[in-house]
């Protein structure tokens, strides 16, 4: 393997790692970095363009819209991470789970999954949002939910290629127990590709969330969210484009980030590029 | 023949004994019999050679002692490991019999480590699981462990991962976790298959080390007859399933007495050049 591969490798891991420690830093640090508050009105200066005092302008209330999108990341990161843990946690029991007992366990498990893969990503979480209620714990628990047959499937399968191995027999061998096994043989030899899984299912997330914000879902205004300013910027699209551009950026930025992220992850645990 | 079997003498009792043993798998149209009534023993301190060819029912024989044949797998006959009537134990006895009373040496030792544990863990692994030890005193019995299959440099291989291990090394590593409780019995399924010829003869030297220092009783599976005649004190030959001949290692290699015997050793490759064909049983 020469130095150059290796190079690019890394190179696209660093980018994306670059952009989500950035939009993770800005996140977390939202009330120090945001320059006002993203509630506080100001009248005088509605649908204000951009210039030195508001640098992304000003929203139909005159609020701060950079200060707006600064405090959105907030929740689009809370969102996806929560979201994709969930999926990533409860996949990976389901999966290991149905691969390592096999069986019916697996028969009803997978088949339970197939029918949640089977609907429409949105149109499950609209549905799981109409029954649990709006509320951003929601639309993170409805995201969540959605990821879990990804998890499982990738997991499942990874699992079933794991339990061949002969070390899985030798800890039998010398009396491990079921979960025993499951814990210490098999997931830490199934972690990297579910983790790869995890930065893309994570950048899906932040779609989804602003998808269900936007269609009124998930963060109620005045809370700002990347969705909900979307849908209020489409309003005001001839004269006030910023509205839209502003969060429609932070998501492709994110999503750009997160992409290639996973993408540089997945070739760096590639084991035929491993040197 | 039974009298010259020298490791019997002055013991209470094998530490396996195998009567009548039959595993069968239902086939699709009859009951495929992989071992047919196999009745063996093994005694305190003996190395004893299972061998055969490949299908000959020598490792389900093994499988069956330490209960880790495949779930369809029909079990008859009786297996005691000293007092201990193995089939009738549930699943949790067994588990606590693994790995403390009878440790399973692989043939690949390369498959048989965790690829993602540290060899110090995983060598350590039998005492974590069968005795509850601090973490400081599973570590010093560790490096004494590795320091006896002669594996150096103890403190900074513990830490290492089993790709950074040679062949030879990793096998090693497999016969210390082996060691780890003084099991009773020791099962080798072909440990020196995977290896090259000098490690091969590292690894015979070591076991048979190891019988004499703590007294094991070790079961030897192989298809090489130049190992059985190096290191194993009794010998079952298994055919189709069944011991077609036993006895200690000079009546098997010099007065052999069943035909599948002659022919296995007629088959061995001989210094004079190659023979003209492979006899057929």
């Amino acid at each position: 393997m020469t130095l150059d591969i290796n190079w690019r490798r890394w190179r696209l891991v660093a980018f994306g790692g670059f952009i989500v420690s950035a939009i993770l830093f800005v996140a977390i640090f939202a009330n120090v970095v945001a320059p006002y508050s993203p509630y506080d009105l100001d009248v005088a200066n509605m649908l204000a363009p951009p210039s030195g005092a508001h640098l992304l302008g000003t929203d139909e209330l005159g609020r701060d819209v950079l200060s707006r999108v600064i405090y959105a990341a907030r929740i689009s990161m809370m969102v996806a991470v929560l979201a994709s843990m969930v999926g990533l946690i409860f996949g990976t029991i389901i999966g290991s789970v149905a691969a390592y007992f096999g069986g019916w366990v697996d028969m009803v498990l997978m088949r339970f999954m197939e029918v949640l893969f089977s609907f429409p990503a949105i149109l499950l979480a609209v549905v799981l949002m109409a029954a649990l209620g709006t509320s951003v714990v929601n639309s993170m628990i409805a995201i969540g939910i959605i990821f879990i047959p990804g998890f499982a499937r990738l997991a499942r399968a990874a699992a079933i290629d794991v339990l061949r191995k002969q070390y899985v027999e030798s800890a039998r061998a010398v009396g491990m127990s079921n979960t025993r096994i499951l814990v210490r043989e098999i997931l830490p030899n199934i972690f990297a590709p579910l983790l790869v899984e995890a930065a893309v299912a994570f950048s899906y997330a932040v779609l989804l969330e602003s998808a269900l914000s936007f269609l009124g879902l998930g963060a109620q205004p005045p809370e700002p969210s990347w969705g909900n300013m979307l849908n209020v910027g489409r309003g005001f699209m001839a004269n006030a484009a910023w509205l839209s551009l502003a969060p429609g950026m932070a998501i492709f930025l994110t999503v750009l980030g997160f992409n290639t992220l996973g993408d540089g992850l997945r070739d760096a645990f590639d084991p035929h590029l491993r040197d | 023949m039974q009298d010259i079997r020298k490791h019997a003498q002055g013991a209470a009792g094998p530490t396996l004994s195998i009567r009548n043993l039959t595993v069968s798998f239902a086939g699709r149209r009859q009951l495929v019999q992989a071992v047919k009534n196999v009745s063996l023993d093994i005694w305190p301190g003996e190395i004893v050679g299972i061998i055969g060819e490949s299908g000959s029912g020598k490792t389900m024989t093994a499988l069956s002692a330490i209960r880790l044949l495949p779930h369809k797998a029909q079990v008859e006959g009786t297996i005691h490991l000293g007092e201990r009537d193995v089939l009738s134990y549930t699943e949790k006895q067994m588990r606590a019999l693994r790995g403390d009373r009878i440790a399973m040496i692989p043939q690949d030792a390369m498959q048989s480590l965790n690829p993602s544990m540290r060899i110090g863990r995983q060598v350590g692994e039998p005492i974590e699981l069968h005795r509850k030890d601090s973490a400081s005193r599973i570590k010093t019995r560790v490096r004494e462990l590795l320091a006896s299959v002669k594996i150096g440099d103890t403190d900074q291989r513990m830490q290492e991962y089993p790709h950074q291990f040679s062949g030879g090394m990793q096998q090693r590593a497999m016969i210390a976790m082996g060691l780890a409780l003084d099991p009773e019995l020791i099962i080798a399924d072909e440990p020196t298959t995977a290896l090259d010829v000098t490690v091969q003869a590292e690894v015979l030297r070591l076991l048979r080390e190891i019988r004499d220092n703590t007294g094991t009783s070790i079961a030897f599976i192989t298809h090489e007859l130049g190992i059985v005649a190096e290191l194993c004190d009794w010998v079952y030959v298994m055919n189709k399933g069944e011991v077609v001949e036993q006895g200690c290692v000079d009546q098997i290699f010099n007065d052999p007495q069943a035909d599948y015997t002659r022919m296995l050793l007629d088959a061995t490759p001989s210094i004079h050049g190659p023979r003209d064909e492979v006899p057929n049983v």
